[in-house]
């Protein structure tokens, strides 16, 4: 297969560019129907009430008025872990935002105006706006039926505010602290939300035709979007199709279902298509954030530089609802359990409800701001003991045999021979020394990520002219990982170039299940699956070749377009020959591949309400970076910024270099501008690209680049997912290099220049949660719940 | 439509016909410029005026007019139109400055001085906080007449210019000062600045200043002129001064405004900086 | 009120409240969707279009003030089967994700690498690219291809 997947690295382009530059390509947003009616959601503008009243007949008979749905209309309760999530806001309001009723009209003005003209009445309860409140002893609370709602996950613990609760324990780590010979040192820290700022808002267009509805969406996970609906509708997930234009980002933002069952009600009701599109303030409102949340790492190091144990409490504020935080909550075992060998470990993390827009997903959720947390503390540690952070890392990472925090055992030396590389990589690119007064600041940090696996499917259509169809749910969110590896991967196996390699955009109807673009399994997962599916062909291929030639298969090989018999170049047959003959003789070929998470062990008994033990396929990343903080103003500028990721195989280099750039772009907007948090009224308080501030092109740098490779891989070809890994340890390493530069303990993110300035002037405390225990077991709820 | 779709227009080609239309409409009518902050009401949940009277057709009102004595800038020019003008105008280069470096491209090339100087509830004008700097006059004109107002008078009433009235130009003396704009955004560039100051210094034949006018934007409301340190700065050598140094003392004269970008202590504490770095500018572009 | 414009070339007429924004009539009224409401405020240039050759946010332009004057979009600037210098060196250089901020740019960029427009620089291009968002790319491999064509390079 090694040749296979040499064949398969070429740096291919993009099919979708050109149209994309030419203004050509029709998003959701861009889509238009004859008779296609307008929506409108009519939102809660408090954080906490009780709907005292809500009367829609004046709306209802506005002019243009279609259709009007309420909370009525959708019966069913959505969540991942629990079903916490109604669709409409019934009886209780949780936060801003809050959708309380739905209007379609023949214009968004009209439906627009029919909003004003409902009637609602809400009385305000107290709110609980953050996880301080949330876990007070006398917090309202959120759900105050939470132990009704129905469990879709076993083995989370629940309870009050605490949506969710995972757990690790891994040895006795009592004992390693009150050990006489360790050093203990323990660090606070905190994070603000961020919202992703994909350029096309969530948007839908739902149909009704013939009994079934018809789903168009910006989304990157068709299939929860079909089974989503249909649970709050109370339908069958069946009578739901869902199909993805090119989507204008995601960044995990559309890893959840959204406006669709809302314009599938109204679609319903007014038998028209309805078009239902986010504004920006909604968007900036009620973005599934990555999550705000709090951190407390205690570490006790034993004389020789090890680390002997370790324990962590990590909040992560879920919003109104449990939704992503809810699963995340397993990934603090191996964000901030991970990069090091462990003595003993006990972790807790936990998804609070506020009265909050609800977070969710967004690139290498809950690892970028564990990453930092962890990079942090290790920094602090490696100044307690007075040893230097590189030779600190180099003696504690994770390397070939060692246990992950969960008891998993890792195979293959990888970070180090990374960390060796990124040695190299500075020295290659050195900057020159600051002559302004600004402070030099640097860093070099690791961090541990994974692939989401999760099951996909795919089918490849052999067609008659020689060109193949590949058929999967796998939606294009601009990372270009449909139109790249994977007709990459197909093309290599079956003998074709990749433009013989048509993609059908994603269709519930068309292709199997899949969970979904996101968490860096494109090309793991769907490739896996439509590696599968190619191979199958393949063999189908070989099989009426060989009775055509009448040569043995095995003495085949398909390469340019043709079969040919080995070592007897233009003896064989053209695909398209060997495709068409079979299609007249035996009826077309094609191959179906799926695939499925391989569900890797941990340690007997060390986790409790995980939802993953173990990472099937870890991805390791090493940052560096140069910075100048200037301490007249606190701004931090980047002098240099360094990579070396850990890609598996990477079959298309150029495209995961964009990735890389794309995504530390991302993790500097996030370490350095980005803030996003709630006012006192509940509201998010950055509502503008005005008062968002994501980067601009005068605020990068170049990322210098190196790929590594050859890591242990389960994944198709040996490769790993290489999008969503780079914003991993931006945070981190930008936090790191400016604490280097003051002086300063880093604490917080993000950096803006009055939080360095703050910093500098020792006017910012740094955070210590009274709400986070002393002992971690007051942190934990009790254990039979 | 979008809601914003029922305001009227009116489009004059003369300045006669603007003044006449405005009269008219009364309170009704709202003069329309490069339209950059007009069009961002529903955003700031305000509603749009009932009627728009677009000035940027009539070219009196686009017109930049530069003399040795002084510079008069029509209403209706544009960032872009003024940061060009004045490209030789090295004594006013905190106006040029101001001009080319606020906003990004599209905008500076919408919108206008006027607009720039009118926009109700805009604590972080460049233009305004340079003119102020620079001692400008303002032209304010209605259909019975016109009148000439401070810098600092127009400031103090800004946007209640009264039904019917409009900025016609801006008049800037050449008065041998030099000046210097110093702006801080917190990114690079393309963001609102946190904090403006604009100087403006003359200076005798020993180089020792003869009078500095320190203009303040972004840091409060609206815009004034910092007359603590104006005052300490009088008389000082300009190429000894450490100017931040005595600054920095008088900067509680500002009560800072919070804001979402930027809390009101930053926004003063970075004011003896900025002050520091208008002067070096000052310095280096006179050597 | 009735407007006229030249749209792509093409004398155009519409009956559109004044005040609409000039993003609005293009898209709903002319179908040319290629421009993109992104923000509505004037920061992230996906919205951006040529009035009278200049870039222009055609979000905050009241339509009423391109009355009588020449718009070009995105399509208007592609309308020929081979893509033109600015769009070429994007696709060349692999620099698209997912879109949405490439109609803006495309426009920005064909005015910015005309001759003596801007420095052949990548802090002048930058500088001219301050107006405009891209939350996929990280930007750099936009400025590669504008140094291209301005250096006359694919
Ligand atoms: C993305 C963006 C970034 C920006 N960044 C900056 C920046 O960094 N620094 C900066 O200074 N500005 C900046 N601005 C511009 C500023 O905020 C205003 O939008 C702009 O100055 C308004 O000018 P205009 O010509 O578009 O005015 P309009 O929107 O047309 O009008 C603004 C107000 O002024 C009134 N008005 C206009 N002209 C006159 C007149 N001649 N007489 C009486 N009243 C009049 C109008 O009635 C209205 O009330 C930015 C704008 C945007 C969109
Ligand atoms: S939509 Fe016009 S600038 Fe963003």
């Amino acid at each position: 297969m090694s040749e296979v997947a040499e064949r398969a690295v070429q740096n291919l382009r993009r099919r979708d560019a050109r149209d994309k530059l030419m203004g050509r390509t029709r998003y959701t947003i861009d889509r238009g129907d004859r008779g296609m009616l307008h929506a409108a959601l009519l939102r809660s503008d408090i954080a906490s009430g009780k709907i005292r009243r809500l009367d829609v007949s004046r709306a209802a008979a506005m002019p243009g008025v279609r259709a009007i749905a309420t909370a009525a209309d959708a019966p069913g309760r959505a969540g991942l872990g629990i079903a916490d999530h109604p669709l409409f806001a019934t009886d209780i309001v949780r936060y801003c935002g809050e959708p309380i009723a739905a209007v379609a009209a023949d214009t968004e003005a009209q439906a627009k105006a029919a909003l004003a003209a409902i009637a609602v009445e809400i009385e305000p309860l107290p709110a609980v706006l953050g996880m301080a409140h949330a876990l007070a002893e006398d917090a309202p609370l959120v759900h105050p039926d939470w132990p009704s709602y129905e469990l879709l996950h076993a083995g989370g613990k629940r309870g009050g505010n605490v949506a969710w609760e995972a757990s690790v324990d891994r040895g006795d780590v009592d004992a390693v602290f009150a050990r006489d010979d360790v050093t203990i040192v323990e660090t606070d820290f905190e994070v603000c939300r961020q919202n992703h700022v994909s350029f096309e808002p969530r948007a839908t267009v739902a149909h009704f035709e013939d009994g079934r509805f018809h789903i168009e969406s910006s989304t990157q996970v068709p299939w929860t979007v079909r089974n989503t609906t249909a649970t709050v509708l109370g339908i069958p997930p069946s009578a739901v199709r869902v199909t993805v234009p090119p989507v204008g980002g995601g960044f995990g933002l559309k890893f959840d279902c959204a406006l669709e069952p809302f314009a599938a009600i109204l679609a319903r009701k007014s038998g028209r298509p309805v078009r239902l599109v986010n504004s920006r303030r909604e968007e900036m409102e009620t973005c599934l954030f990555r999550e705000n949340a709090q951190i407390r790492i205690r570490s006790a190091i034993a004389p020789d530089g090890t680390i002997a144990g370790r324990e962590a409490v990590v909040l992560m504020d879920c919003g109104a609802y449990g939704g992503e935080q809810v699963f995340l909550t397993t990934m603090t075992a191996h964000t901030l359990g991970g990069n090091y060998k462990l003595g003993a470990a006990r972790i807790v993390s936990r998804a609070v409800y506020t009265n909050t827009a609800p977070n969710g997903a967004f690139r290498a959720c809950n690892g970028v701001y564990n990453t930092f947390a962890l990079e942090r503390h290790t920094d602090e540690i490696a100044a307690r003991i007075g040893t230097a952070p590189d030779a600190f890392r180099r003696l504690n990472v994770i390397g070939d045999g060692d246990l992950g925090a969960t008891g998993q055992v890792f195979e293959g030396e990888v970070l180090r021979p990374m960390m060796a590389k990124m040695e190299t990589l500075r020295a290659q690119t050195p900057v020159a020394p600051l002559s302004d007064g600004r402070l030099h600041g640097r860093a070099t940090t690791v961090g541990t990520w994974f692939v989401f696996t999760g099951p996909s499917a795919a089918t490849v259509n052999m067609n008659a002219d020689g060109s193949a169809t590949l058929v999967t749910s796998g939606v294009e969110i601009g990372s270009g990982s449909t139109q790249q590896a994977l007709p990459q991967i197909v093309a290599a196996i079956l003998g074709l170039s990749p433009e013989q390699v048509t993609v059908r955009a994603a269709d519930t109807d068309a292709a199997g299940y899949d969970v979904g673009v996101g968490g860096g399994r494109t090309t793991v997962s769907l490739g896996a699956a439509s590696r599968t599916a190619a191979l199958d062909v393949r063999t189908k291929l070989l099989k009426v070749a060989s009775d055509m030639l009448e040569a043995a298969s095995e003495d085949l090989v398909l390469a340019d377009g043709r079969i040919e018999i080995a070592g007897a170049k233009g003896s064989g047959l053209s695909i398209a020959e060997v495709a068409s003959h079979a299609q007249l003789h035996l009826g077309p070929i094609a191959g179906t591949g799926a695939f499925a998470a391989a569900n890797t062990p941990a340690m007997a008994g060390c986790c409790a309400g995980h939802f993953i033990e173990a990472l099937d396929i870890p991805v390791f990343a090493v940052h560096d970076c140069d910075i100048a903080v200037d301490p007249d103003t606190g701004h931090v500028e980047v002098l240099a910024y360094r990579v070396v990721q850990d890609v598996g195989k990477a079959l298309n280099p150029r495209a995961i270099h964009g990735q890389v750039q794309g995504g530390v772009v991302q993790g500097l907007g996030y370490a350095l501008h980005e803030e996003a948090d709630v006012g006192p009224t509940g509201q998010i308080r950055q509502n503008s690209f005005e008062t968002y501030r994501v980067p601009l092109a005068g605020d990068v740098v170049p990322v210098a680049i190196e790929l590594h490779e050859g890591a242990p891989s389960i994944g198709p070809l040996g490769t790993k997912g290489a999008g969503e890994v780079p914003i991993l340890n931006v945070g981190a390493t930008i936090a790191c290099a400016v604490a280097n530069a003051t002086g300063k303990a880093v604490h917080a993110l993000p950096l803006t220049p009055p939080k360095v300035l703050a910093l500098l002037l020792d006017s910012a405390p740094p955070p210590r949660f009274a709400h986070i225990k002393d002992r971690h077991i007051d942190n934990r709820l009790p254990p039979d719940f | 439509m979008s809601p914003l779709s029922s305001p009227a227009i009116i489009v004059p080609e003369t300045l006669a016909d603007a003044l006449a239309s405005l009269a008219e409409l009364g309170a009704d009518g709202t003069p329309l410029a490069g339209g950059t902050w007009i069009m961002r009401a529903p955003l700031r949940d305000e509603p749009m005026a009932h009627a728009y009277v677009a000035l940027g057709r009539i070219a009196e009102l686009r017109r930049i007019k530069i003399s040795a004595k002084r510079v008069e800038i029509g209403a209706s020019a544009t960032h872009a139109m003024l940061a060009a003008a004045l490209e030789r105008c090295d004594d006013l280069a905190a106006l040029r400055n101001a001009a080319a470096q606020s906003a990004n491209p599209a905008i500076r090339h919408a919108a206008t001085v006027g607009g720039n100087l009118c926009a109700r509830r805009f604590p972080a004008p460049d233009l305004a906080t340079a003119l102020l700097g620079l001692d400008a006059s303002v032209e304010v004109a209605d259909a019975a007449g016109s009148e000439r107002l401070t810098m600092e008078a127009f400031l103090a009433a800004r946007g209640a210019l009264g039904p019917g009235r409009i900025v016609t130009k801006v008049i800037v003396e050449r008065t041998g000062h030099r000046s210097a704009h110093s702006r801080l955004p917190l990114r690079k560039a393309g963001d609102y600045p946190v904090a403006i100051v604009s100087v403006a210094v003359r200076l005798d034949d020993a180089d020792r200043i003869v009078e500095a006018r320190i203009a303040v934007g972004s840091v409060e409301g609206v815009p004034r002129r910092w007359t603590a340190l104006e005052e300490a700065l009088a008389g000082q050598p300009i190429a000894a001064v450490d100017v931040a140094a005595i600054a920095r003392p008088r900067a509680d004269r500002f009560t800072g405004r919070d804001g979402v970008e930027a809390p009101g202590w930053y926004r003063v504490h970075v004011l003896p900086v900025l002050v520091g770095r208008a002067f070096a500018a000052l310095t280096s572009a006179a050597t | 009120m009735t407007i006229r414009l030249t749209l792509n070339g093409e004398e155009r007429e519409f009956a559109a409240p004044p005040m609409t924004p000039l993003i609005d009539v293009l898209r709903d009224d002319c179908h040319l969707t290629g421009a993109k409401p992104v923000c509505r405020e004037g920061f992230c240039g996906a919205c951006m279009v040529l009035v009278d050759g200049i870039p222009t946010v055609s979000c905050l332009t009241p339509i009423a003030l391109v009355e009588g004057g020449k718009v070009e979009t995105v399509e208007g600037l592609t309308s020929a089967d081979t893509p033109p210098p600015v769009q070429a060196a994007l696709e060349a250089h692999d620099a698209v994700q997912c879109g949405m901020c490439f109609p803006g740019m495309v426009v920005s960029l064909t005015h910015l690498t005309q001759p003596g427009e801007c420095d052949a620089s990548r802090a002048a291009i930058k500088a001219g690219l301050t107006g405009h968002v891209c939350r996929c790319t990280g930007y750099e491999r936009i400025v590669d291809a504008a140094l291209a064509v301005m250096e006359g390079r694919q």
